[in-house]
């Protein structure tokens, strides 16, 4: 690993401060360090300059009516044992529980999985569905933005030059579900996974697929084949043919392409069956 | 460029560490420099659960946490468990029911295990509590005596 | 049950155990691997010089050896480094050793490698597409070849009611013990000292002798706790590049593989390939023909021991009266092939078991019937000829059928039982020789092996001696001394250190017994109670307190002891059988039955272990407790093979999943609750009856699973192992 210097600033100010101050490429942000670490442990070419957040107070979890704000450093543990996630947006317990491991999720952060933006990332997909926003804080001040456009790729995200995320906003609690293929059940990497949500205010399905390159992604021919708030099995068999249809589903060493486009059926129909069932999943 | 000292409290003991690069992790200033061996080092990349401590009473991989990052947190290793009245629960169950063969994984399991025992005690769900440790890996046992050792010290909690 | 607690437990529950990867001595030097960028090619430039540049560092390759070995005699084809040609991706090429861990780190990578690329052979499908239609005439590639036959193989073929054929494929494995491999070296006065978590003192102590051209009596081993072995730490590995970094910088050098480098270049199973064909007439096998394709990667020729071991499972423990068996080792740009618990044997059964599934089904014969009526008995002959010797694998698969119908009766949509069987052998063949001491308060075992875990060492050897001379287990203590000073025994490996190990600990049992008897002046040999507190000899009527016999014989002799050894023969095969190459006879003959029900998901493929049951043949089991956890362990690993485990490599022979993410053993989520059974009355070669029972547990487990996801949706997968994707494929879903 190459020497780097580890700083934690006090402020959020100081922290954007920090991150100006390096050239491009030079300095990387720490939360958890989960992933980060994971990286930095045999590059050659590290960052200059790590700048950690574990000072800033970003680890917040607030309810206001029904939309939730979760800071961004927030260990994931702590999302998971609020019980009114469990209750009230049961898709976001369960695509939390399916990251890594205990000890994982009490280092890993909601910020850290959304600025790494991984292409297996089992966060980004349930986010995706929960229309949720991310909120921003960079030298030219506060920004808030879409999770569908903020992660652009496989480890590509509409983060500029000095900026952080300080938050994350779900606008609405809903009946959502996570259900994800792995090979080994627990603690694995899914390499196919579907999110879906409804939202009562809109009345409107949301459905996202996750697991492969490059990244998460919505898939709205699938939203409107479900159509309303009952969808019957021919509704949902047809939002299974439409995802099967659009999503851009490629290979990797993971799966091939033919077996993930088999498992997004099954997938959708188990995810709107645990909703049905007022779960979040298995 | 000196770097500024660490400061942690090691096992109930606040100590200032001098001298470590800011690419250390936490699982190596714990075996290198505290000579704390019981730590144990596997796959280093969060995979493995051998490194568990408890950070400020949560588990925690030590492979992906940078001392630095760490400063002012108070740690707890296996060593640390001496007299912790969850964690000699826990090792006692583990020794009752013979939980271990090599042993290499062993304090990665009983500091996993102190945690969660002490974050929900036994009110937490026998089955949740079994997924909650599939971060710890172990080769020998194929687990059965780690599940009596983890229902053993759930009932001794209650 | 209750469990007696473990002797080594207290200390590893508290994090006090040292092993390998914990060693720490004063003024000890890091050292790192420069490890090769590419899976073949042509070393063009090797620069030591930045390297070297940095304070503090040493840095060696190919043309410092000679330096640094005097009077070298070693073996030519194993030099420690390569001087031209690197034959696999990571192969070690240079090391270094520095101050700090990152330091050597940083050495390493300044080291500047130059390697011109060579064609890479990597998959064995892609070498021989035409196999095993065509022979594969490229003795480049082929490390071993081993061929036998009995009868009239092709008649049998041509006139047979029934002939099935198949071709299975069974993946690479990792041993994934959790420690990696570790040592700390140390050259002083002329004597090679190194500390190592190693399965075998002195097997490591005779590879460095060999890697490095010196004496093996200038060498010495001291093995550590060892986190795990599971046969990846029986040879040496990184022994002889910390002797040759302590010997260029003069002091202790201490040398670990990262968890990534584990995968890279220890030594693993790897890939092969299965040609099954099996002839029936009248619900009777009349021949069978077995072909093997195995990769060794870059073993060298002769030192395959894989191919002609592995073969004699691919037969099964079945009557077969005509048989051609064929196998080739394969050279391919991989790290050498290594030892995993049980090698081989679970892919060999895996295919064995599946295959003769399939026949039965052909013929219309249930397949665990058409298993039974096959299987070997007592007595009979192997088709390799040799006399099956006590054997409760017959009678283990009755206890298995039973449960198994209870299971199906009770197994609901989508859930499916499975039932298979597996053989071993203890390898009582290979030596040991053991020391007892007896004092006034407790009986010493003094042996060279260190504990790795099955408790076969701390429990199995104390049992073996409380059980001959009547002293409670309490009252005996298993010393462990390093290769100079212990007694000779050849390695924690094959299930021997009972079988083996513990006959010599016996012998010596046995013999201080028959010296304590001449001490009471008895006819016969004594044995020892405690009584009140105090160890007693006895014979009848006749009793001495201990304190008084050692009191003399220390002042004769130095005290009361004795020795043991065993090098037992092993069995002998039918060489007239024999076209080509080395077949491996087996000895003692042991076996399970295993019973699975999984719930296969009908859409995405994934297998679910509900519950699993192993009916084994320990011989006459001495510690049910440790016999239990090694039956447990033994399967949950199985399960990792059958299931999860494998080593996915590139086309140019990259590993791609080098790490436990990616390579997936199993969690504690995944492993069903296990009823085990021991089958009694079929003694065995060791000490009151005792079979070995480290690896069996492993062998039946994937043909067990692959036979229940049969069951329960009718995929027949041929290939391990059984990932959710393979049994989709399996269901025609893919």
């Amino acid at each position: 690993m190459a020497p780097f210097a580890v700083v934690a600033p006090a402020s959020p100010d100081e922290a954007i401060a920090e991150l100006r101050a390096a050239g491009p490429g030079e300095a990387v942000v720490l939360a958890g360090g989960t992933d980060l670490l994971f990286d930095l442990e045999d590059s050659r070419v590290g960052p200059r300059r790590v700048v950690s957040l574990r000072r800033l107070p970003w680890r917040t979890l607030d309810w206001n009516g029904p939309s939730l704000t979760i800071g961004s450093t927030l260990p994931l543990r702590a999302i998971e044992t609020d019980p009114e996630v469990r209750r009230r947006i049961p898709g976001l317990y369960a695509a939390v529980r399916a990251v890594g491991s205990v000890a994982l999720r009490h280092q890993a952060t909601l910020g850290g999985n959304l600025g790494r933006s991984a292409p297996a990332s089992d966060l980004i997909p349930i986010l995706l569905v929960l229309d949720a926003e991310v909120d921003l804080l960079g030298p030219s001040g506060e920004r808030r933005i879409d999770v569908d456009r903020f992660v652009l790729g496989s480890r590509r995200t509409a983060l500029a030059p000095g900026e952080l995320i300080r938050s994350i906003r779900i606008p609405e609690a809903r009946p959502s579900a996570y259900l994800w293929q792995r090979v080994r059940p627990f603690h694995d990497i899914s390499h196919m996974a579907v999110a879906v949500a409804f939202s009562a205010a809109r009345s409107a399905w949301r459905v996202a697929v996750s697991g492969f390159p490059p990244r998460p992604l919505l898939v709205p021919e699938a939203e409107e084949a479900l159509g309303g708030p009952e969808p019957g099995p021919e509704a949902v068999a047809r939002a299974a043919d439409a995802l099967a249809a659009h999503a851009p589903i490629v290979a990797d060493r993971r799966a091939s392409e033919a077996y993930r486009r088999q498992l997004v059926r099954p997938l959708l129909q188990r995810a709107v069956q645990a909703i049905r069932a007022g779960s979040g999943g298995r | 460029m000196t770097e500024p000292s660490v400061h942690l409290t090691i096992n109930g003991r606040s100590m200032a560490i001098a001298g470590v690069p800011p690419e250390e992790r936490l699982l190596d200033t714990l075996r290198w420099r505290l000579g704390l061996k019981g730590t144990k080092e596997g796959c280093r990349t969060g995979g493995c659960g051998a490194c568990t401590v408890l950070r400020d009473d949560r588990p925690a991989l030590s492979c992906l946490t940078l001392t630095h990052d760490a400063e002012g947190t108070s740690i707890t290793t296996i060593e640390g468990l001496e007299g912790d009245p969850v964690g000699e629960k826990v090792r006692a169950a583990f020794d009752a029911a013979g939980a271990l063969q090599c042993g290499y994984c062993t304090p990665g399991f009983v500091m996993a295990l102190t945690g969660l025992l002490r974050e929900g005690g036994s009110s937490i769900p026998l089955g949740e509590l079994l997924e909650d440790l599939g971060g710890n890996l172990c080769r020998c046992t194929g687990y059965a005596a780690i599940v009596r050792a983890v229902r053993s010290a759930r009932e001794a909690l209650a | 049950m209750t469990v007696a607690p473990r002797p080594d437990g207290p200390d590893k529950i508290a994090g006090r155990t040292i092993f390998g990867t914990d060693l720490e001595v004063p003024g000890m030097l890091w050292g790192a691997l420069v490890l090769s960028p590419v899976a073949h090619g042509r070393i063009r430039s090797l620069d030591l010089t930045s390297a070297r540049a940095h304070p503090g560092v040493v840095a060696i390759a190919s043309d410092d050896v000679p330096g640094l070995v005097e009077h070298r005699m070693g073996d030519p084809e194993r030099p420690p480094f390569p001087r031209e040609e690197v034959t696999y991706r990571h192969q070690p090429i240079a090391a270094v050793a520095a101050p700090s861990r990152a330091l050597a780190r940083e050495a390493a990578r300044a080291v500047r490698v130059e390697v011109d690329p060579l064609p890479i052979a990597g998959d064995l499908d892609e070498l021989f597409p035409e196999w095993p239609s065509s022979r594969i005439e490229d003795p480049s590639r082929v490390a071993a070849h081993v061929h036998a036959r009995k009868g009239e193989v092709e008649r049998a073929f041509h006139e047979a009611e029934t002939v099935v054929a198949e071709t299975y494929r069974t993946a690479g494995i990792h041993q994934v013990a959790l420690e990696p491999h570790a040592c700390v070296a140390e050259v002083r006065d002329g004597v090679w000292r190194v500390q190592s978590s190693t399965q075998s003192p002195f097997g490591a102590r005779e590879d460095t002798a060999s890697i490095l051209g010196i004496p093996e009596t200038s060498i010495v081993v001291d093995g550590t706790w060892v986190g795990g072995g599971f046969g990846g730490k029986g040879a040496a590995l990184l022994e002889p590049y910390a002797l040759l970094l302590a010997r260029a910088s003069g002091r202790p050098v201490r040398l670990a593989l990262s968890y990534a480098e584990e995968f890279r270049l220890g030594r693993s199973t790897l890939p092969s390939v299965i040609r099954m064909e099996t002839a029936v007439t009248a619900g009777e096998i009349v021949a069978r023909r077995v072909r093997l394709l195995l990769d060794v990667g870059t073993s060298l020729p002769g030192r395959d021991f894989a191919t002609g071991y592995a073969i004699g499972f691919l037969l099964g423990p079945y009557r077969t009266p005509s048989f051609e068996v064929e196998g080739y080792a394969v050279r391919t740009n991989k790290p050498p092939l290594g030892p995993h618990r049980a090698p081989f044997a679970p892919q060999a059964t895996f295919a064995v078991e599946s295959h003769l599934e399939s026949v039965a089904r052909e013929v219309g014969v249930d397949p665990v019937e058409f298993k039974a009526r096959h299987l070997w008995r007592q007595g009979d002959r192997t088709p390799f000829g040799q006399r099956v010797t006590p054997f409760g694998l017959p009678a283990a698969l009755e206890r298995a059928r039973a449960t198994a119908t209870r299971w199906r009766q009770a197994a609901p949509a989508r859930h499916g039982v499975g039932v298979a069987v597996g053989f071993w052998s203890t390898s009582t063949g290979a030596g040991g020789e053991a020391r007892l001491c007896l004092s006034p308060t407790e009986l010493t075992i003094i042996e060279g092996e260190r504990e790795i875990g099955s408790g076969s060492v701390l429990i199995g050897l104390s049992q073996v001696a409380s059980r001959r001379t009547g002293l409670p287990i309490e009252r005996v203590r298993v010393e462990y001394r390093d290769s100079s000073r212990a007694p000779y025994d050849a390695g924690v490996f094959g299930s021997r250190t009972v079988g083996a190990l513990g006959r010599a600990v016996d012998e010596a049992a046995v013999a201080l017994l028959r010296t304590l008897g001449e001490r009471l002046s008895a006819p016969g040999p004594a044995t020892l109670e405690v009584r009140d507190g105090e160890i007693v000899a006895v014979h009848g009527t006749t009793r001495r307190p201990v304190s008084e016999i050692w009191t003399e014989e220390e002042a004769r002799v130095g005290g009361i002891a004795a020795e043991g050894k065993h090098y037992g023969k092993s069995g002998e095969i039918d060489e007239h059988l024999v076209r080509d190459g080395t077949f491996y006879a087996f000895t003692d003959f042991t076996g399970a039955a295993h019973v699975a029900e999984v719930a296969v998901d009908p859409e995405t493929g994934s297998v679910r272990v509900v519950r699993y049951a192993a009916f084994h043949d320990a011989g006459v089991v001495i510690d049910l407790p440790s016999a239990r956890a090694q039956v447990e362990g033994g399967v949950a690993m199985g399960l990792g093979t059958a299931l999860t485990e494998e080593s996915i490599w590139s086309d140019d022979a990259r590993l791609l999943n080098a790490g436990l993410l990616d390579y997936r053993i199993p969690t504690l989520g995944e492993v069903p609750p296990i009823e085990i059974e021991f089958v009694e009355g079929f003694p065995g070669a060791g000490p009151f009856g005792a079979k070995g029972l480290g690896e069996p547990p492993i062998i039946p487990v994937p043909a067990t699973i692959a036979s229940a996801v049969r069951d329960a949706c009718g995929a027949h997968v041929t290939e391990l192992p059984l990932s959710p994707e393979r049994v989709a494929r399996g269901l025609k879903l893919v």
